[in-house]
């Protein structure tokens, strides 16, 4: 059952985390993020007055330029632009800043598998950095499946390739303190298992899928402690922002 | 993540029919048969239906032997805000084609040229008074081409007008004419247009005895003009009796 | 708060209509309470589909299918190419979604619409993924010719669901295409074995018992939109504008998961509403499956 993985890791082990917040100066806020060797680079502009296009004006706008480490943009980005845009509205609040536009800019440094939710990673500590107001903040995993059924997360580029099946998910981080109101409904479940984003590639079994689900749960609560220390410990003055 | 699409072969269609020019014009005779078999001054069969597309304010869908055309008219709606104030409407055509529409995959043409002759034809038709300020949109993509793809698209569109209700003052119709040798065909399917050696097209409001526009290419005779316009003008009448029996039929369908 | 105090008391002396366009959250709510959708749909049944294959003359294999009111053109051209040295025995699909400005008052014509961009490698992802399409069947002369599968899908008319349309359709155009007998001329190049009149044809034609891709484990789709505890099935535009989280799940016909995409949105999938939607999803697969296989049935009839 046991998977000997390249770099000696366990199925459940997570590359080393990296995170250093206000790395630019032009920009309003910015953050690196990076897992072992994937690393990403978000920077946020704004917010700034009006609404692209086809979009509501009486809620905030976020846009997501994604830049690829090199040539040009294709279709695999535009559709990173996407899920991006989208995984960020979610955790917002759209309707503190109506009628504004929020630009987040992802500079891929390096890709050594699980782009998308390192990118989601980085993006969600560059919101914070630029103090843009957020419901709470949101972890992304990469889990892959090999034919087997086992699950091995945070995969690198060679494991994402090889691996039947991966799954990029994305869930809220656990809250410590208590929820501000009443939860909108009587769940059983906590918050924090609810997916925000869900992205999968390749066949798997149903079953399997929710195994990803579980593990990757697990797993992102190690994530959001990493993330929460250290938004602390960058904002001694101002940690309300945090969570 | 298969990210190889980047890098896309270059491919080639099989078919022979593109590679060489199979069959030298015999046209100069005449007696020889049209590819679809039909009398030189038939038209091909057309069919016609409005309210193709539900989320358009007016659509038409156009049939003709291989031909198929949808068109969509959205408006009157506001007018792209670099637009200066125009106390009369804006029409703004697009034509464009699908990737399949060849027997070439992608060698339609890009419509600019079509788009610019469908903005001209429609334009004195349209009683633009009636909605100042904003604009009309028609869109036509061309589904297959079969030939004399602009006068259907020129037909359907005007079907498409009138089902959006955009004031008009007659329905437009267009039939074109190739001269093959010394013969005059009518409606001419693609193959009988790569041949021709010089073609006549006439966009008419049948009822007014109008002509919006009249596009005439290659080498005409004086009587070989006055034949073909003759042709023309004939059948752009009773296409547009087809047309008007269309849109009844359609309004009849939805008081029921 | 208030906004929603004052819909409640002007929905009883204002027409629906009117309702309909300044509140349409609360008028989608209000009927989700009765559990009816506005077009009379209980929330877990999806539109009428209907599919027609072999609708473009033009093309080698093509499909017209409708959800509702959505309608999308699919079209399978083949043309060769000299296939890679990686792969010297395997052909290739290149998929393209396009939507047209004739499809929706949103898409202007120019720059292509994002959606469409972000549609178009969903569907490529899902059907390379879904080992549908055994990519050694598009193989013709090892290392030296191999078929180039060119699928166009266009959106003639977009009424939401766009994703599980316009698979619907592909995977239709597929299952209608046929292969064009070829042979090698004495160039080298692969051209259409035309069987002319008495006479015998020079060149052996290569692909002579291999005129039909053989497709295994077609994958189908199901969108649903979850809101609050409701899990709506088959989307209309209206439907998604007003209510925008959604979850796109695509099952293979061994009930196998090809993915399961849900980006973001304003409510949370809990465990519950995934087992739900791939419940749904589940009947689904079989209601598309029984319309494919009949409209290929209808297809040899004719």
């Amino acid at each position: 059952m046991e998977i000997d993985r390249a770099d000696g890791r366990t199925a459940n082990q997570l590359r080393p985390l990296a995170c250093s917040r206000n790395v630019l100066n032009r920009a309003h806020g910015s953050a690196s993020w990076s897992q072992g060797e994937t690393k990403v680079l978000a920077a946020v502009y704004g917010p700034k007055a009006g609404t692209n296009k086809n979009e509501n004006p009486e809620k905030a706008c976020f846009e997501v330029i994604w830049k690829p480490k090199t040539g040009q943009i294709g279709k695999a980005e535009k559709e990173y632009e996407m899920i991006l845009k989208r995984t960020i509205q979610s955790i917002c609040l759209l309707n503190v800043n109506p009628n504004t536009t929020t630009s987040i800019i992802i500079q891929v440094v390096h890709d050594d598998g699980a782009l998308l939710p390192c990118a989601i990673n980085a993006a969600c500590a560059a919101l914070v950095d630029a103090s843009i107001p957020m419901k709470h903040l949101a972890v992304a995993i990469c889990c892959c499946v090999a034919q087997n059924g086992y699950v091995i997360l945070d995969p690198s580029k060679l494991e994402e390739q090889t691996f039947k099946a991966f799954a990029y998910l994305v869930f809220p981080n656990s809250i410590i303190s208590l929820p501000s109101e009443a939860s909108p409904k009587p769940v059983s479940e906590p918050m924090e298992h609810g997916i925000i984003t869900s992205v999968t590639r390749g066949v798997m079994p149903v079953d399997d899928y929710f195994h990803c689900l579980d593990r990757g749960r697990a797993a992102t609560s190690k994530l959001s402690d990493f993330l929460r220390k250290n938004l602390h410990l960058q904002t001694p003055t101002d940690p309300s922002k945090a969570g | 993540m298969a990210g190889k699409d980047n890098a896309t072969p270059t491919t080639y269609s099989p078919s022979p029919k593109i590679q060489k020019q199979k069959r030298a014009p015999v046209f100069s005779d005449v007696d020889w048969v049209r590819p679809d078999g039909r009398a030189f001054h038939q038209c091909r069969p057309a069919f016609l239906r409005t309210g193709a597309v539900n989320s358009a304010s007016g659509s038409a869908y156009a049939e003709f032997g291989n031909t198929k055309v949808i068109v969509s008219v959205f408006g009157p709606r506001e007018s792209k805000k670099a637009m200066k104030y125009s106390d009369t409407g804006r029409l703004n055509c697009n034509v464009s084609y699908t990737t399949f529409a060849t027997p070439t995959r992608g060698q339609g043409s890009d419509g600019k040229e079509i788009s610019a002759k469908l903005h001209k034809a429609l334009e004195g038709a349209i009683i633009l008074d009636t909605f100042p300020k904003t604009t009309v949109d028609v869109f036509a993509l061309v589904l297959e081409s079969g030939g004399s793809d602009l006068p259907v698209v020129i037909s359907c569109a005007s079907l498409a007008l009138a089902d959006a209700g955009i004031m008009l003052y007659d329905l437009i119709s267009a039939v074109s004419v190739s001269c093959l040798g010394k013969s005059l065909v009518i409606d001419p399917v693609l193959e009988e247009e790569s041949y021709q050696e010089a073609g006549l097209m006439i966009t008419c409001m049948a009822s007014r005895s109008e002509i919006t526009q009249l596009a005439i290419s290659g080498e005409w005779s004086t009587p070989k003009v006055h034949e073909a316009m003759e042709l023309c003008l004939n059948a752009c009448s009773k296409l547009g009796e087809i047309m008007r029996a269309c849109l009844k039929e359609s309004s009849s369908a939805s008081k029921e | 708060m208030s906004a929603v105090n004052v819909s409640a008391d002007l929905s009883s002396e204002m027409e629906v209509d009117a309702f309909r366009r300044l509140f349409p959250l609360r008028f989608y709510e209000r009927h989700l309470l009765e559990s009816i959708r506005p077009d009379a749909r209980p929330l877990e049944k999806a539109r009428d589909t209907t599919l027609a294959l072999g609708a473009v003359a033009s093309a080698d294999g093509s499909a017209l299918a409708k959800i509702g009111l959505t309608t999308m053109l699919a079209a399978v051209k083949m043309e060769v190419m000299t296939p890679t040295t990686e792969s010297p025995d395997e052909g290739c699909i290149a998929i393209d979604f396009h939507m047209p400005p004739i499809c929706s008052p949103m898409v202007r014509p120019g720059r292509p619409a994002e959606v469409a961009t972000v549609i178009s490698k969903q569907l490529s992802d899902t059907i390379v993924s879904s080992g549908m399409i055994n990519l050694k069947d598009l193989c013709l002369v090892r290392g030296k010719a191999a078929w180039m599968a060119y699928l166009d899908i266009y959106c003639l008319d977009a009424d939401g669901a766009l994703f599980d349309t316009a698979l619907l359709s592909a995977v239709a155009a597929f299952s209608h295409l046929t292969i064009p007998v070829v042979s090698l001329n004495d160039d080298g190049r692969v051209v259409v074995s035309e069987e002319t009149e008495g006479q015998k044809m020079d060149n052996e034609p290569v692909n002579k018992d291999k005129r039909k891709l053989e497709l295994n484990s077609i994958p189908f789709s199901l969108t649903c939109i979850l809101h609050k505890n409701y899990v709506l099935a088959d989307p209309t535009a209206e439907e998604e504008s007003v209510m925008d989280t959604l979850m796109t799940v695509v099952l293979n016909s061994s009930c196998q998961l090809v993915s399961l995409h849900k980006p973001g949105g304003t409510f949370l999938a809990y465990n519950a509403a995934v087992q739900d939607c791939i419940a749904l999803a589940r009947q689904r697969v079989k209601e598309l499956q029984s319309i494919l296989t009949e409209a290929i049935s209808d297809m040899e009839v004719d």
